[in-house]
């Protein structure tokens, strides 16, 4: 397993190195994603201002649930961006090498692409997370939580990515089903989390994760709820070792669509 | 005449390439379900915590006026930016260049094409929808409601042809205009009332999203607040301003852009 990290690392390295040498570019993605980013904080704390506290949240907390979201997205899509394209390696029949290829198959996949954008999305919410921090005078032991609920976070975000893309080996052409999968995965992970009560807060918790990502992290970290941090370690294991499981028993109905056309 | 044929051969081939393959379809459904859905939903829950007003707006004129700045994204004419990238990062701008048609105005009712399949099929079970479950507000039942609205949509479409295609043409300088795209998207969608309605804008965006040209390719999400009956014109004359404005920049560019470009083959 160590072995397996190890190369994970390099290659993610490699990665790193490949996209940094078209340096402008490269500045230039991460320079964009990060003031991309800053539309949302603007939404929403507007719509703070407009409607006033919804849920006990306030326009501060955006900018902690910004920082939340950011930092699992970037964290996923930079080093394991490769997971985003299994859906064109199964209908273009490249997904063969990376079944050839004697390492782990779901960190070989992973490792194969760099989102250099995703840095940029990085380095948004490290600064969100300090303005937060900052702005609600946390405690030495919440920062503590909070990397925590960081490493939790982007975990969650991992196993629904695995999860998600498993279901390229359930169809003939499955970009769009995933696109649209995880339009509705990472949506509601950016929107007012105060705003979702009832039935709301139940789906997108259980069902579509997406509150797992950003907003009951956030609200676990204000209100050091401890039942909050135990579902968030709870779920997030589940959803990995569920999101590995699925992944491993949709790998097994790939079938090769190469364009070589060789044995028929 | 030559134009409005090619156009329309080039709308009618891409509808059936659409019909035959929905994945396009159901990616704009789900995001429509994904975004304004949900959307719509904490509003409904904000509203009824409030009483069902906010800063004097019902819910309804809300729900109406995001539903619209979805419905309008799912034309997709804002692809044309990326379209245009890709064009120059592969070198097929060459043969498109080549070709005896405008490749701008090619790549326009291409936009069109692809988007207007979904566009039609989701804004109009859409409405109905959102007609049966919230009804509609008073505004959207005034003699003007439907003739502006088509005017104003039909200047929305092309101002947001032409900034998005202004961001497209700069890959022939920057090659990678993704950051430009990204921070030019975001502004029309915080100005055009996306996540939070033009009726609950504070004072002094509401006057930035009145006089950008960010702001005007989505005025159609103005036409069901109560402003419209009085403001209809200033509104259409601004876009059409913008238009302008705009067009010319994008002539000016795109002269100085086919000059600057060089193909490196393969």
């Amino acid at each position: 397993m160590l072995k397996e990290i190890k190369f994970a690392l390099y290659s993610i390295k490699k990665n790193i190195q490949s996209s940094a040498e078209l340096r402008t570019s490269f500045l230039m993605n991460v320079i964009g994603m990060a003031i991309n980013n800053t539309a949302f904080i603007f939404l929403w704390v507007f719509f703070v201002k407009s409607v006033g506290i919804i849920g006990g949240w306030t326009a501060i907390d955006i900018i902690g649930l910004q920082g939340f979201t950011a930092i699992s997205y970037g964290i996923v899509l930079s080093g394991a961006n490769g997971l985003r394209k299994i859906p064109n390696y199964v209908v273009t029949g490249s997904f063969d090498r990376f079944m050839l290829s004697p390492k782990n198959l779901i960190l070989r996949i992973a490792t194969s692409s760099f989102g250099a954008s995703a840095i940029g999305d990085i380095t948004f919410g490290i600064i969100c997370i300090f303005v937060y921090c900052f702005l609600i005078h946390v405690s030495l032991y919440q920062i503590l939580i909070a990397v925590v609920l960081l490493f939790l976070a982007s975990l969650v975000f991992l196993s629904m990515t695995i999860l998600i893309s498993s279901v390229s080996f359930l169809f003939t052409d499955a970009s769009s089903v995933h696109e649209g999968m995880f339009e509705i995965f990472l949506t509601p992970a950016l929107f007012h989390g105060g705003a979702f009560q009832g039935v709301m807060r139940f789906v997108f918790t259980f069902l579509i994760p997406s509150l797992l990502i950003g907003t009951i992290p956030l609200e676990a970290l204000k209100d050091v709820s401890l039942i909050k941090i135990v579902l968030m370690i709870v779920m997030a294991f589940f959803l990995f070792f569920l999101s590995i499981f699925l992944f491993n028993r949709s790998v097994r109905r790939y079938e090769s669509s190469n364009f070589m056309t060789f044995g028929n | 005449m030559k134009e409005i044929r090619f156009a329309n051969k080039l709308i009618r081939i891409l509808v059936k390439d659409r019909l035959h393959y929905p994945g396009r379809l159901f990616v704009d459904t789900v995001s429509l379900i994904a975004r304004c859905g949900i959307l719509l939903i904490l509003y409904w829950y904000v509203f009824k915590l409030n009483g069902g007003l906010v800063n004097g707006v019902t819910y309804n004129i809300v729900a109406w006026s995001m539903f619209f700045y979805f419905a309008f994204s799912t034309l997709r004419l804002r692809d044309i930016s990326r379209s245009i990238m890709r064009d120059v990062q592969s070198g097929n701008i060459e043969v498109f260049l080549n070709r005896p048609v405008s490749y701008l105005s090619f790549k326009a009712w291409w936009q069109i094409g692809s988007g207007i399949y979904s566009f039609l099929l989701v804004t109009i079970l859409g409405s109905v929808g959102l007609f049966f479950i919230i009804g509609i507000p008073q505004t959207m039942t005034i003699g003007i409601f439907l003739p502006t609205l088509l005017l104003v949509f039909l200047g929305a479409s092309i101002l947001t042809l032409l900034v998005y295609a202004l961001v497209g043409v700069l890959a022939f300088w920057i090659e990678d205009i993704d950051p430009v795209y990204w921070i030019v998207d975001k502004t029309v969608m915080i100005l055009g009332g996306s996540y939070l309605p033009i009726a609950l804008f504070p004072t002094f965006l509401y006057k930035i999203a009145l006089y950008s040209p960010f702001g005007a390719s989505q005025f159609i999400t103005h036409t069901v607040n109560e402003s419209w009956k009085s403001d209809w014109y200033v509104l259409i004359l601004t876009q059409l301003l913008w238009i302008i404005v705009s067009g010319i920049t994008l002539y000016l560019l795109y002269s100085k852009a086919k000059n600057k470009l060089s193909v490196n083959g393969g």
